[in-house]
Protein backbone atom coordinates (compact mmCIF):
# COMPACT_ATOMS: atom_id res chain seq x y z
CA UNK A 1 0.00 0.00 0.00
CA UNK A 2 1.43 3.24 -0.90
CA UNK A 3 0.13 5.99 1.33
CA UNK A 4 -1.31 9.27 -0.86
CA UNK A 5 1.13 11.61 0.69
CA UNK A 6 4.08 9.96 0.11
CA UNK A 7 2.79 9.28 -3.27
CA UNK A 8 1.80 13.28 -4.27
CA UNK A 9 5.82 13.81 -3.62
CA UNK A 10 7.00 11.25 -6.51
CA UNK A 11 4.14 12.58 -8.66
CA UNK A 12 5.23 16.31 -8.57
CA UNK A 13 8.70 15.51 -8.92
CA UNK A 14 7.85 14.02 -12.21
CA UNK A 15 6.14 16.74 -13.26
CA UNK A 16 8.68 18.93 -12.48
CA UNK A 17 11.15 16.84 -14.19
CA UNK A 18 8.59 17.06 -17.47
CA UNK A 19 8.45 20.80 -17.19
CA UNK A 20 12.42 21.19 -16.68
CA UNK A 21 13.25 19.08 -19.88
CA UNK A 22 11.21 20.48 -22.11
CA UNK A 23 12.69 23.84 -22.13
CA UNK A 24 10.11 25.93 -21.75
CA UNK A 25 11.31 27.22 -18.17
CA UNK A 26 14.63 28.14 -20.23
CA UNK A 27 13.06 30.18 -23.05
CA UNK A 28 10.67 32.19 -20.56
CA UNK A 29 13.82 33.03 -18.66
CA UNK A 30 15.36 34.01 -21.69
CA UNK A 31 12.42 35.94 -23.17
CA UNK A 32 12.31 37.94 -19.54
CA UNK A 33 15.66 38.77 -19.77
CA UNK A 34 15.97 39.90 -23.08
CA UNK A 35 12.70 42.31 -22.37
CA UNK A 36 14.09 43.86 -19.41
CA UNK A 37 17.69 44.63 -20.77
CA UNK A 38 15.79 46.21 -23.80
CA UNK A 39 13.68 48.30 -21.28
CA UNK A 40 16.96 49.09 -19.16
CA UNK A 41 18.61 50.00 -21.83
CA UNK A 42 15.92 52.26 -23.46
CA UNK A 43 15.30 54.21 -19.67
CA UNK A 44 19.13 54.60 -19.72
CA UNK A 45 19.48 56.12 -23.00
CA UNK A 46 16.58 58.71 -21.72
CA UNK A 47 18.55 59.18 -18.48
CA UNK A 48 21.26 60.23 -20.74
CA UNK A 49 19.54 62.63 -23.25
CA UNK A 50 17.73 64.52 -20.09
CA UNK A 51 20.79 64.95 -18.36
CA UNK A 52 22.84 66.21 -21.63
CA UNK A 53 19.61 68.80 -21.93
CA UNK A 54 19.80 69.83 -18.81
CA UNK A 55 22.96 68.97 -17.16
CA UNK A 56 22.46 71.13 -13.85
CA UNK A 57 18.90 69.15 -13.52
CA UNK A 58 16.78 69.98 -10.47
CA UNK A 59 14.15 67.33 -9.84
CA UNK A 60 12.16 69.83 -8.14
CA UNK A 61 11.99 72.07 -11.01
CA UNK A 62 10.84 69.48 -13.04
CA UNK A 63 7.76 67.85 -11.06
CA UNK A 64 6.74 71.28 -10.22
CA UNK A 65 7.04 72.09 -13.82
CA UNK A 66 5.17 69.02 -14.80
CA UNK A 67 2.40 69.69 -12.33
CA UNK A 68 1.62 72.99 -13.79
CA UNK A 69 1.54 71.64 -17.13
CA UNK A 70 -0.78 69.16 -15.71
CA UNK A 71 -2.99 71.04 -14.27
CA UNK A 72 -3.57 74.06 -17.41
CA UNK A 73 -4.60 70.99 -19.30
CA UNK A 74 -7.06 69.57 -17.19
CA UNK A 75 -8.98 73.63 -17.16
CA UNK A 76 -9.07 72.84 -21.09
CA UNK A 77 -12.39 72.61 -22.44
CA UNK A 78 -12.43 69.68 -24.46
CA UNK A 79 -10.52 67.14 -22.33
CA UNK A 80 -12.51 64.03 -21.21
CA UNK A 81 -13.66 63.91 -17.98
CA UNK A 82 -11.81 60.83 -17.68
CA UNK A 83 -8.41 62.47 -18.39
CA UNK A 84 -9.76 65.35 -16.52
CA UNK A 85 -9.94 63.24 -13.43
CA UNK A 86 -6.51 60.98 -14.39
CA UNK A 87 -4.68 64.86 -14.32
CA UNK A 88 -6.10 65.98 -11.58
CA UNK A 89 -4.94 62.89 -9.70
CA UNK A 90 -1.14 62.68 -11.42
CA UNK A 91 -0.65 67.06 -10.17
CA UNK A 92 -1.71 66.29 -6.68
CA UNK A 93 0.24 62.94 -6.72
CA UNK A 94 3.29 65.33 -8.15
CA UNK A 95 2.51 68.02 -5.71
CA UNK A 96 2.12 65.70 -2.79
CA UNK A 97 5.26 64.42 -3.31
CA UNK A 98 6.92 67.79 -3.90
CA UNK A 99 5.51 68.28 0.04
CA UNK A 100 7.24 65.41 1.37
CA UNK A 101 10.81 66.41 -0.38
CA UNK A 102 10.40 62.55 -1.79
CA UNK A 103 11.77 62.59 -5.81
CA UNK A 104 8.97 61.17 -7.73
CA UNK A 105 11.15 59.61 -10.54
CA UNK A 106 14.12 59.04 -8.31
CA UNK A 107 15.45 55.85 -10.42
CA UNK A 108 17.54 52.78 -8.81
CA UNK A 109 18.00 49.06 -9.51
CA UNK A 110 15.75 48.40 -6.53
CA UNK A 111 13.25 50.93 -8.08
CA UNK A 112 13.02 49.84 -10.98
CA UNK A 113 12.49 46.36 -9.57
CA UNK A 114 9.60 47.42 -7.84
CA UNK A 115 7.89 49.31 -10.73
CA UNK A 116 8.32 45.91 -12.97
CA UNK A 117 6.03 44.10 -10.53
CA UNK A 118 3.20 46.49 -11.92
CA UNK A 119 3.85 46.60 -15.33
CA UNK A 120 4.85 42.86 -16.09
CA UNK A 121 1.87 41.42 -14.06
CA UNK A 122 -0.47 43.55 -16.77
CA UNK A 123 0.45 41.19 -19.29
CA UNK A 124 3.91 40.26 -19.49
CA UNK A 125 4.18 37.76 -16.43
CA UNK A 126 0.50 36.03 -17.23
CA UNK A 127 1.80 35.43 -20.53
CA UNK A 128 5.31 33.87 -19.48
CA UNK A 129 3.24 31.68 -17.29
CA UNK A 130 0.54 30.87 -19.73
CA UNK A 131 3.33 29.29 -21.79
CA UNK A 132 4.81 27.24 -19.24
CA UNK A 133 1.11 26.05 -17.60
CA UNK A 134 -0.50 25.63 -21.32
CA UNK A 135 1.08 22.74 -21.97
CA UNK A 136 0.61 20.38 -18.25
CA UNK A 137 -2.42 18.42 -19.54
CA UNK A 138 -2.59 19.22 -23.20
CA UNK A 139 0.64 17.84 -24.06
CA UNK A 140 -0.22 14.50 -22.47
CA UNK A 141 -3.13 14.32 -24.94
CA UNK A 142 -1.44 15.34 -27.62
CA UNK A 143 1.52 13.35 -27.56
CA UNK A 144 -0.27 10.00 -26.40
CA UNK A 145 1.54 9.80 -22.59
CA UNK A 146 -1.99 10.12 -20.98
CA UNK A 147 -2.77 6.64 -21.78
CA UNK A 148 0.39 5.29 -20.01
CA UNK A 149 -0.26 8.00 -17.13
CA UNK A 150 -4.00 6.87 -16.58
CA UNK A 151 -3.53 3.58 -16.39
CA UNK A 152 -1.33 3.68 -13.37
CA UNK A 153 -2.91 3.29 -9.97
CA UNK A 154 -3.45 6.50 -9.06
CA UNK A 155 -6.34 8.00 -9.16
CA UNK A 156 -7.07 10.92 -11.53
CA UNK A 157 -7.24 13.51 -8.92
CA UNK A 158 -4.37 12.86 -7.46
CA UNK A 159 -2.70 12.72 -11.39
CA UNK A 160 -4.38 16.57 -12.07
CA UNK A 161 -3.55 17.92 -8.45
CA UNK A 162 0.04 17.42 -8.78
CA UNK A 163 -0.60 19.17 -12.54
CA UNK A 164 -1.85 22.22 -10.62
CA UNK A 165 0.42 22.43 -7.66
CA UNK A 166 4.04 22.08 -9.83
CA UNK A 167 1.85 24.61 -12.30
CA UNK A 168 1.53 26.92 -9.11
CA UNK A 169 5.45 26.06 -8.48
CA UNK A 170 6.41 27.27 -11.58
CA UNK A 171 4.08 30.01 -11.75
CA UNK A 172 5.90 31.28 -8.61
CA UNK A 173 9.19 30.43 -10.16
CA UNK A 174 8.97 32.79 -13.41
CA UNK A 175 7.23 35.94 -10.79
CA UNK A 176 10.35 35.25 -8.63
CA UNK A 177 12.89 35.59 -11.16
CA UNK A 178 11.26 38.02 -13.23
CA UNK A 179 11.67 40.08 -9.74
CA UNK A 180 15.25 38.96 -9.76
CA UNK A 181 16.31 39.66 -13.75
CA UNK A 182 14.48 43.14 -13.19
CA UNK A 183 16.58 43.90 -10.22
CA UNK A 184 20.20 42.57 -11.73
CA UNK A 185 19.70 43.76 -15.25
CA UNK A 186 18.61 47.38 -14.31
CA UNK A 187 20.93 47.72 -11.17
CA UNK A 188 23.90 47.09 -13.58
CA UNK A 189 23.07 50.61 -14.95
CA UNK A 190 20.66 52.41 -11.87
CA UNK A 191 22.88 50.88 -9.02
CA UNK A 192 21.75 47.75 -7.18
CA UNK A 193 21.30 49.86 -3.54
CA UNK A 194 18.53 51.66 -1.97
CA UNK A 195 16.41 49.46 -0.74
CA UNK A 196 16.04 51.62 2.26
CA UNK A 197 15.08 54.59 0.32
CA UNK A 198 11.31 56.32 1.41
CA UNK A 199 8.32 56.13 -0.81
CA UNK A 200 4.91 56.91 -0.84
CA UNK A 201 1.94 54.87 -1.04
CA UNK A 202 -1.26 54.44 -0.51
CA UNK A 203 -2.55 57.08 -2.96
CA UNK A 204 -6.43 56.75 -4.15
CA UNK A 205 -7.91 57.69 -7.49
CA UNK A 206 -11.35 58.23 -5.74
CA UNK A 207 -14.51 60.09 -7.33
CA UNK A 208 -13.23 63.57 -6.88
CA UNK A 209 -9.90 62.66 -8.59
CA UNK A 210 -7.41 62.52 -5.51
CA UNK A 211 -7.63 61.27 -2.42
CA UNK A 212 -3.98 61.63 -0.04
CA UNK A 213 -6.18 59.84 3.36
CA UNK A 214 -4.14 56.73 3.09
CA UNK A 215 -1.11 58.29 2.13
CA UNK A 216 2.66 57.15 3.77
CA UNK A 217 6.20 56.56 3.82
CA UNK A 218 7.98 53.50 3.38
CA UNK A 219 10.60 51.54 3.05
CA UNK A 220 11.07 50.98 -0.84
CA UNK A 221 11.68 46.82 0.19
CA UNK A 222 7.96 46.67 2.11
CA UNK A 223 6.57 48.68 -0.66
CA UNK A 224 8.60 46.45 -3.12
CA UNK A 225 7.38 43.11 -0.37
CA UNK A 226 3.67 44.07 -1.29
CA UNK A 227 3.78 44.81 -4.68
CA UNK A 228 5.07 41.24 -5.72
CA UNK A 229 3.04 39.60 -3.00
CA UNK A 230 -0.26 41.09 -4.84
CA UNK A 231 1.36 40.08 -8.32
CA UNK A 232 1.85 36.45 -6.82
CA UNK A 233 -1.65 36.34 -6.13
CA UNK A 234 -2.06 37.59 -10.10
CA UNK A 235 0.18 34.89 -11.05
CA UNK A 236 -1.78 32.15 -8.83
CA UNK A 237 -5.08 33.14 -10.87
CA UNK A 238 -3.44 33.25 -14.18
CA UNK A 239 -2.09 29.50 -13.64
CA UNK A 240 -5.43 28.30 -12.14
CA UNK A 241 -7.55 29.26 -14.99
CA UNK A 242 -4.47 28.23 -17.51
CA UNK A 243 -5.04 24.83 -15.96
CA UNK A 244 -8.69 24.58 -16.78
CA UNK A 245 -7.80 25.53 -20.77
CA UNK A 246 -4.78 22.64 -20.61
CA UNK A 247 -7.43 20.39 -19.39
CA UNK A 248 -10.23 21.65 -21.93
CA UNK A 249 -7.54 21.24 -25.05
CA UNK A 250 -5.70 18.44 -26.37
CA UNK A 251 -3.47 20.81 -28.69
CA UNK A 252 -1.03 22.80 -26.47
CA UNK A 253 -1.55 24.90 -29.07
CA UNK A 254 -4.70 25.58 -28.61
CA UNK A 255 -4.72 26.01 -24.82
CA UNK A 256 -1.74 28.71 -25.07
CA UNK A 257 -3.44 30.92 -27.97
CA UNK A 258 -6.86 30.92 -26.01
CA UNK A 259 -5.16 31.87 -22.82
CA UNK A 260 -2.53 34.55 -24.90
CA UNK A 261 -5.85 35.79 -26.82
CA UNK A 262 -7.94 36.49 -23.22
CA UNK A 263 -4.82 37.96 -21.65
CA UNK A 264 -4.47 40.50 -24.81
CA UNK A 265 -7.74 41.04 -25.18
CA UNK A 266 -8.52 41.48 -21.43
CA UNK A 267 -6.07 44.01 -21.72
CA UNK A 268 -6.92 46.05 -24.70
CA UNK A 269 -10.85 45.87 -23.16
CA UNK A 270 -9.20 47.90 -20.22
CA UNK A 271 -7.86 50.46 -21.90
CA UNK A 272 -10.92 50.92 -24.74
CA UNK A 273 -13.73 50.27 -22.82
CA UNK A 274 -14.21 52.39 -19.61
CA UNK A 275 -17.82 53.02 -19.93
CA UNK A 276 -18.89 49.67 -19.47
CA UNK A 277 -18.87 48.20 -15.44
CA UNK A 278 -19.77 44.95 -16.45
CA UNK A 279 -16.13 44.83 -17.46
CA UNK A 280 -14.85 44.74 -14.31
CA UNK A 281 -15.57 41.13 -13.41
CA UNK A 282 -13.64 39.57 -15.94
CA UNK A 283 -10.41 38.31 -14.60
CA UNK A 284 -7.77 39.98 -17.21
CA UNK A 285 -8.86 43.51 -15.52
CA UNK A 286 -8.45 42.77 -12.25
CA UNK A 287 -4.85 41.18 -12.70
CA UNK A 288 -2.87 44.77 -12.43
CA UNK A 289 -2.78 44.17 -8.47
CA UNK A 290 0.79 46.00 -7.66
CA UNK A 291 -0.46 48.86 -9.85
CA UNK A 292 -3.85 49.06 -7.48
CA UNK A 293 -2.33 49.15 -4.48
CA UNK A 294 -0.11 51.48 -5.75
CA UNK A 295 -3.08 53.85 -6.47
CA UNK A 296 -2.92 54.07 -10.30
CA UNK A 297 -6.38 54.49 -11.40
CA UNK A 298 -8.37 51.23 -11.63
CA UNK A 299 -9.83 50.66 -15.51
CA UNK A 300 -13.59 50.62 -14.54
CA UNK A 301 -15.19 52.44 -11.56
CA UNK A 302 -16.26 50.61 -8.71
CA UNK A 303 -12.96 48.61 -8.38
CA UNK A 304 -10.74 48.17 -5.45
CA UNK A 305 -7.64 45.93 -4.32
CA UNK A 306 -10.31 44.00 -2.41
CA UNK A 307 -13.10 43.81 -5.52
CA UNK A 308 -9.96 42.62 -7.46
CA UNK A 309 -8.62 39.78 -5.28
CA UNK A 310 -11.86 38.53 -4.70
CA UNK A 311 -12.49 38.80 -8.09
CA UNK A 312 -9.38 36.88 -9.33
CA UNK A 313 -9.83 34.44 -6.43
CA UNK A 314 -13.59 33.29 -7.10
CA UNK A 315 -11.86 32.99 -10.92
CA UNK A 316 -9.67 30.72 -9.78
CA UNK A 317 -11.97 28.52 -7.97
CA UNK A 318 -14.25 27.73 -9.88
CA UNK A 319 -11.88 27.32 -12.89
CA UNK A 320 -9.54 24.54 -10.70
CA UNK A 321 -13.12 23.12 -10.06
CA UNK A 322 -14.45 22.67 -13.26
CA UNK A 323 -10.53 21.20 -14.31
CA UNK A 324 -11.17 18.32 -12.04
CA UNK A 325 -14.50 17.26 -12.81
CA UNK A 326 -13.99 17.34 -16.53
CA UNK A 327 -10.55 15.74 -15.69
CA UNK A 328 -11.92 13.48 -13.72
CA UNK A 329 -15.08 12.32 -15.89
CA UNK A 330 -13.62 12.39 -19.67
CA UNK A 331 -13.02 8.89 -21.56
CA UNK A 332 -9.87 8.89 -23.20
CA UNK A 333 -10.09 7.66 -26.57
CA UNK A 334 -7.97 7.04 -29.35
CA UNK A 335 -5.09 10.00 -29.16
CA UNK A 336 -6.07 11.87 -31.54
CA UNK B 1 -10.59 -24.81 -13.51
CA UNK B 2 -7.78 -22.19 -12.31
CA UNK B 3 -8.37 -18.73 -10.72
CA UNK B 4 -10.23 -15.71 -12.33
CA UNK B 5 -7.86 -12.75 -12.53
CA UNK B 6 -9.67 -10.39 -14.70
CA UNK B 7 -13.79 -10.79 -15.76
CA UNK B 8 -15.60 -8.32 -18.39
CA UNK B 9 -19.03 -8.57 -17.22
CA UNK B 10 -21.41 -7.60 -20.01
CA UNK B 11 -19.54 -4.37 -20.93
CA UNK B 12 -20.91 -2.07 -22.94
CA UNK B 13 -20.34 1.79 -23.89
CA UNK B 14 -22.41 4.07 -25.82
CA UNK B 15 -20.95 7.44 -27.46
CA UNK B 16 -24.66 9.43 -28.15
CA UNK B 17 -26.49 7.03 -30.10
CA UNK B 18 -23.63 4.98 -31.27
CA UNK B 19 -23.67 1.95 -29.53
CA UNK B 20 -19.88 1.12 -29.93
CA UNK B 21 -19.66 -2.09 -27.50
CA UNK B 22 -23.01 -3.73 -26.78
CA UNK B 23 -22.51 -6.78 -24.71
CA UNK B 24 -18.73 -7.82 -23.96
CA UNK B 25 -18.27 -10.91 -21.38
CA UNK B 26 -14.75 -13.15 -21.12
CA UNK B 27 -12.59 -13.87 -18.04
CA UNK B 28 -8.64 -13.98 -17.41
CA UNK B 29 -7.10 -16.93 -16.14
CA UNK B 30 -4.13 -16.83 -13.62
CA UNK B 31 -0.70 -17.73 -16.10
CA UNK B 32 -2.85 -17.97 -19.39
CA UNK B 33 -2.47 -15.89 -23.11
CA UNK B 34 -5.63 -14.65 -23.69
CA UNK B 35 -6.17 -13.67 -27.14
CA UNK B 36 -8.92 -10.93 -27.96
CA UNK B 37 -9.62 -11.42 -32.03
CA UNK B 38 -12.05 -9.18 -33.85
CA UNK B 39 -12.31 -7.14 -36.99
CA UNK B 40 -11.57 -3.49 -37.28
CA UNK B 41 -14.67 -1.84 -35.79
CA UNK B 42 -15.70 -4.51 -33.62
CA UNK B 43 -15.22 -2.58 -30.40
CA UNK B 44 -11.86 -3.89 -29.79
CA UNK B 45 -10.22 -0.90 -28.90
CA UNK B 46 -13.12 0.13 -26.47
CA UNK B 47 -12.81 -2.56 -25.13
CA UNK B 48 -9.59 -2.45 -23.83
CA UNK B 49 -9.76 0.88 -22.90
CA UNK B 50 -12.59 0.13 -20.40
CA UNK B 51 -10.48 -2.42 -19.04
CA UNK B 52 -7.56 -0.52 -17.78
CA UNK B 53 -10.22 2.48 -16.89
CA UNK B 54 -9.58 5.30 -19.89
CA UNK B 55 -13.22 4.98 -20.80
CA UNK B 56 -15.96 4.33 -18.38
CA UNK B 57 -18.28 1.64 -19.07
CA UNK B 58 -22.06 2.39 -19.81
CA UNK B 59 -23.41 -0.50 -18.73
CA UNK B 60 -21.18 -3.71 -17.46
CA UNK B 61 -18.18 -3.75 -15.10
CA UNK B 62 -14.45 -4.95 -14.88
CA UNK B 63 -13.34 -6.95 -12.08
CA UNK B 64 -9.57 -7.29 -11.38
CA UNK B 65 -9.08 -10.04 -8.62
CA UNK B 66 -12.04 -9.15 -7.49
CA UNK B 67 -12.03 -5.36 -6.67
CA UNK B 68 -14.70 -3.39 -8.93
CA UNK B 69 -12.57 -1.09 -11.52
CA UNK B 70 -14.88 1.33 -10.99
CA UNK B 71 -15.16 0.95 -7.07
CA UNK B 72 -11.38 0.85 -6.56
CA UNK B 73 -9.61 2.02 -9.34
CA UNK B 74 -6.25 2.30 -7.40
CA UNK B 75 -6.61 -1.12 -5.95
CA UNK B 76 -7.56 -2.66 -9.21
CA UNK B 77 -4.70 -0.94 -10.87
CA UNK B 78 -2.41 -2.14 -8.64
CA UNK B 79 -2.10 -5.68 -10.30
CA UNK B 80 -2.76 -4.43 -13.62
CA UNK B 81 -0.06 -3.76 -16.41
CA UNK B 82 -0.54 -2.31 -19.92
CA UNK B 83 0.31 -1.03 -23.08
CA UNK B 84 -2.78 0.46 -24.86
CA UNK B 85 -2.23 0.73 -28.79
CA UNK B 86 1.49 2.40 -29.31
CA UNK B 87 3.95 2.51 -26.45
CA UNK B 88 3.53 6.26 -26.30
CA UNK B 89 6.61 7.22 -23.92
CA UNK B 90 8.02 10.54 -23.23
CA UNK B 91 10.09 11.25 -26.22
CA UNK B 92 12.04 13.52 -24.57
CA UNK B 93 13.32 11.57 -21.66
CA UNK B 94 15.50 8.34 -21.46
CA UNK B 95 14.27 4.72 -21.35
CA UNK B 96 15.53 5.02 -17.85
CA UNK B 97 13.97 8.22 -16.90
CA UNK B 98 10.47 6.91 -18.33
CA UNK B 99 11.18 3.66 -15.96
CA UNK B 100 11.59 6.11 -13.14
CA UNK B 101 9.07 8.47 -13.58
CA UNK B 102 6.34 5.67 -13.69
CA UNK B 103 7.91 3.87 -10.85
CA UNK B 104 7.88 6.94 -8.65
CA UNK B 105 3.64 6.46 -9.90
CA UNK B 106 3.34 2.37 -8.85
CA UNK B 107 5.37 2.97 -5.77
CA UNK B 108 6.45 -0.83 -3.97
CA UNK B 109 9.54 -0.38 -4.54
CA UNK B 110 8.92 -0.39 -8.14
CA UNK B 111 12.60 1.71 -8.65
CA UNK B 112 14.82 -1.22 -7.42
CA UNK B 113 12.96 -3.41 -10.52
CA UNK B 114 14.37 -1.25 -12.80
CA UNK B 115 17.51 -2.53 -13.70
CA UNK B 116 16.21 -6.39 -13.64
CA UNK B 117 13.30 -5.13 -16.33
CA UNK B 118 15.85 -3.56 -18.13
CA UNK B 119 17.58 -6.64 -18.67
CA UNK B 120 14.62 -9.39 -19.28
CA UNK B 121 13.90 -7.06 -22.25
CA UNK B 122 17.16 -6.48 -23.25
CA UNK B 123 17.21 -3.05 -23.09
CA UNK B 124 20.07 -1.78 -20.54
CA UNK B 125 22.53 -1.12 -23.15
CA UNK B 126 20.62 1.77 -24.66
CA UNK B 127 18.38 2.94 -21.60
CA UNK B 128 19.82 6.28 -21.27
CA UNK B 129 19.27 7.07 -24.75
CA UNK B 130 16.49 9.48 -24.98
CA UNK B 131 12.92 7.70 -26.12
CA UNK B 132 13.03 9.76 -29.23
CA UNK B 133 16.23 8.29 -31.09
CA UNK B 134 14.28 4.40 -29.86
CA UNK B 135 13.21 2.11 -32.74
CA UNK B 136 9.51 0.96 -32.58
CA UNK B 137 10.77 -2.60 -31.64
CA UNK B 138 12.81 -0.69 -28.44
CA UNK B 139 9.90 1.61 -27.91
CA UNK B 140 7.67 -1.81 -27.45
CA UNK B 141 9.95 -3.49 -24.94
CA UNK B 142 10.81 -0.48 -23.14
CA UNK B 143 7.00 -0.26 -22.68
CA UNK B 144 6.77 -3.76 -21.71
CA UNK B 145 9.32 -3.07 -19.04
CA UNK B 146 7.26 -0.11 -18.03
CA UNK B 147 3.94 -2.72 -17.70
CA UNK B 148 6.23 -4.71 -15.42
CA UNK B 149 7.14 -2.58 -13.02
CA UNK B 150 4.34 -2.91 -10.64
CA UNK B 151 4.70 -6.67 -10.47
CA UNK B 152 1.75 -7.26 -12.00
CA UNK B 153 -1.32 -10.14 -11.97
CA UNK B 154 -2.24 -9.18 -15.86
CA UNK B 155 -0.65 -7.77 -18.70
CA UNK B 156 -2.76 -5.83 -21.14
CA UNK B 157 -1.44 -6.12 -25.01
CA UNK B 158 -2.43 -4.06 -27.30
CA UNK B 159 -1.31 -5.09 -31.19
CA UNK B 160 2.16 -6.11 -29.48
CA UNK B 161 3.73 -7.28 -32.65
CA UNK B 162 2.30 -4.53 -34.34
CA UNK B 163 5.61 -3.00 -36.69
CA UNK B 164 8.22 -5.66 -35.25
CA UNK B 165 10.14 -7.12 -37.53
CA UNK B 166 10.00 -10.76 -38.07
CA UNK B 167 12.92 -11.20 -35.36
CA UNK B 168 11.28 -8.84 -33.07
CA UNK B 169 7.90 -10.86 -33.07
CA UNK B 170 9.86 -13.81 -32.41
CA UNK B 171 11.44 -12.15 -29.49
CA UNK B 172 8.31 -10.81 -28.47
CA UNK B 173 6.13 -14.17 -28.68
CA UNK B 174 8.94 -15.63 -26.24
CA UNK B 175 8.63 -13.36 -23.92
CA UNK B 176 4.92 -13.12 -23.29
CA UNK B 177 5.26 -17.05 -22.66
CA UNK B 178 7.86 -16.74 -20.23
CA UNK B 179 5.98 -14.06 -18.16
CA UNK B 180 2.79 -16.25 -18.67
CA UNK B 181 4.25 -19.55 -17.84
CA UNK B 182 7.42 -18.87 -15.54
CA UNK B 183 5.59 -15.95 -13.94
CA UNK B 184 2.44 -16.83 -13.89
CA UNK B 185 1.17 -13.59 -15.41
CA UNK B 186 -2.16 -13.64 -17.12
CA UNK B 187 -1.17 -11.98 -20.41
CA UNK B 188 -3.97 -10.86 -22.43
CA UNK B 189 -3.38 -10.05 -26.13
CA UNK B 190 -5.49 -8.27 -28.55
CA UNK B 191 -4.08 -9.13 -31.97
CA UNK B 192 -5.53 -8.97 -35.88
CA UNK B 193 -2.89 -11.76 -36.49
CA UNK B 194 -4.60 -14.52 -36.75
CA UNK B 195 -1.44 -17.13 -37.04
CA UNK B 196 0.27 -14.69 -34.00
CA UNK B 197 -2.72 -15.53 -31.71
CA UNK B 198 -3.04 -19.18 -32.71
CA UNK B 199 1.49 -19.50 -31.99
CA UNK B 200 1.23 -17.63 -28.56
CA UNK B 201 -2.36 -17.63 -27.05
CA UNK B 202 -4.12 -20.52 -24.65
CA UNK B 203 -7.67 -19.39 -24.92
CA UNK B 204 -9.23 -16.88 -27.39
CA UNK B 205 -12.67 -14.64 -27.83
CA UNK B 206 -14.01 -13.64 -30.77
CA UNK B 207 -15.98 -10.21 -30.82
CA UNK B 208 -17.69 -8.69 -33.70
CA UNK B 209 -20.32 -5.10 -33.74
CA UNK B 210 -19.37 -5.44 -29.66
CA UNK B 211 -20.68 -8.68 -29.07
CA UNK B 212 -18.34 -11.84 -27.94
CA UNK B 213 -19.28 -14.52 -29.98
CA UNK B 214 -17.20 -17.16 -29.02
CA UNK B 215 -14.73 -17.83 -26.25
CA UNK B 216 -12.71 -20.61 -25.44
CA UNK B 217 -9.42 -22.33 -25.51
CA UNK B 218 -7.99 -22.82 -29.29
CA UNK B 219 -7.94 -26.83 -28.86
CA UNK B 220 -11.59 -26.54 -28.31
CA UNK B 221 -12.57 -24.30 -30.67
CA UNK B 222 -10.64 -25.33 -33.27
CA UNK B 223 -11.75 -29.22 -32.66
CA UNK B 224 -8.34 -30.27 -31.83
CA UNK B 225 -6.72 -28.99 -34.80
CA UNK B 226 -9.98 -30.53 -37.40
CA UNK B 227 -10.36 -27.00 -38.73
CA UNK B 228 -7.81 -23.57 -38.33
CA UNK B 229 -8.70 -20.55 -36.25
CA UNK B 230 -9.00 -19.15 -39.34
CA UNK B 231 -11.82 -20.76 -40.92
CA UNK B 232 -13.49 -20.88 -37.41
CA UNK B 233 -12.56 -16.95 -37.36
CA UNK B 234 -13.90 -16.44 -41.30
CA UNK B 235 -17.44 -18.70 -40.09
CA UNK B 236 -17.95 -16.82 -36.49
CA UNK B 237 -17.57 -13.19 -37.89
CA UNK B 238 -19.08 -13.87 -41.30
CA UNK B 239 -16.03 -13.26 -43.68
CA UNK B 240 -15.67 -9.53 -42.77
CA UNK B 241 -12.40 -8.51 -43.44
CA UNK B 242 -10.16 -7.97 -39.87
Amino acid sequence: MSSSPFVLVGLVQNETLKVLRRKRLRIVLLVLGLILTLVVFAQARQRSNERKDNPTRDWKASVEKRASELERRMQGRRVPEGWARWMKFEAARLRYHLEKNIDPDQISGPMFARGFAGIGSVLLIPLLIAVIGSDLVSSEFSEGTVTLLLTRPVARWKVLLSKYVTGLLFSTITLLAAFLLAWLISGTSFGFRGWGAPVLTGFKFGAAGFDAAGVRVVALWQDTLAAYGLAWISALAVSSITLLLSVLFRSTAAAMGTMMATLIGGTILSRVASDWEGAKWFFVTNLPLPDFYAGMPTPFAGMTLAFSVQVLAAWSVAAVAAAFIVFSRRDVTSAA
Amino acid sequence: MTEIVLAAENLAKKYGEREVVSDVSFALHRGEVFGFLGPNGAGKTTTIRMLVGLVKPTRGRVLIEGRDLAADFEGAMRRVGCIVETPDLYKFLSGRENLEHFARMVGNGAEGRIAELAALVKMNGRLDDRVGTYSLGMRQRVGIAQALLADPAILILDEPTNGLDPAGIREMRGLIRHLAEDRGIAVFVSSHLLVEIERICDRVAIVQRGRTLAEGSIADLTQNGARSLEELFLEKTGGESV
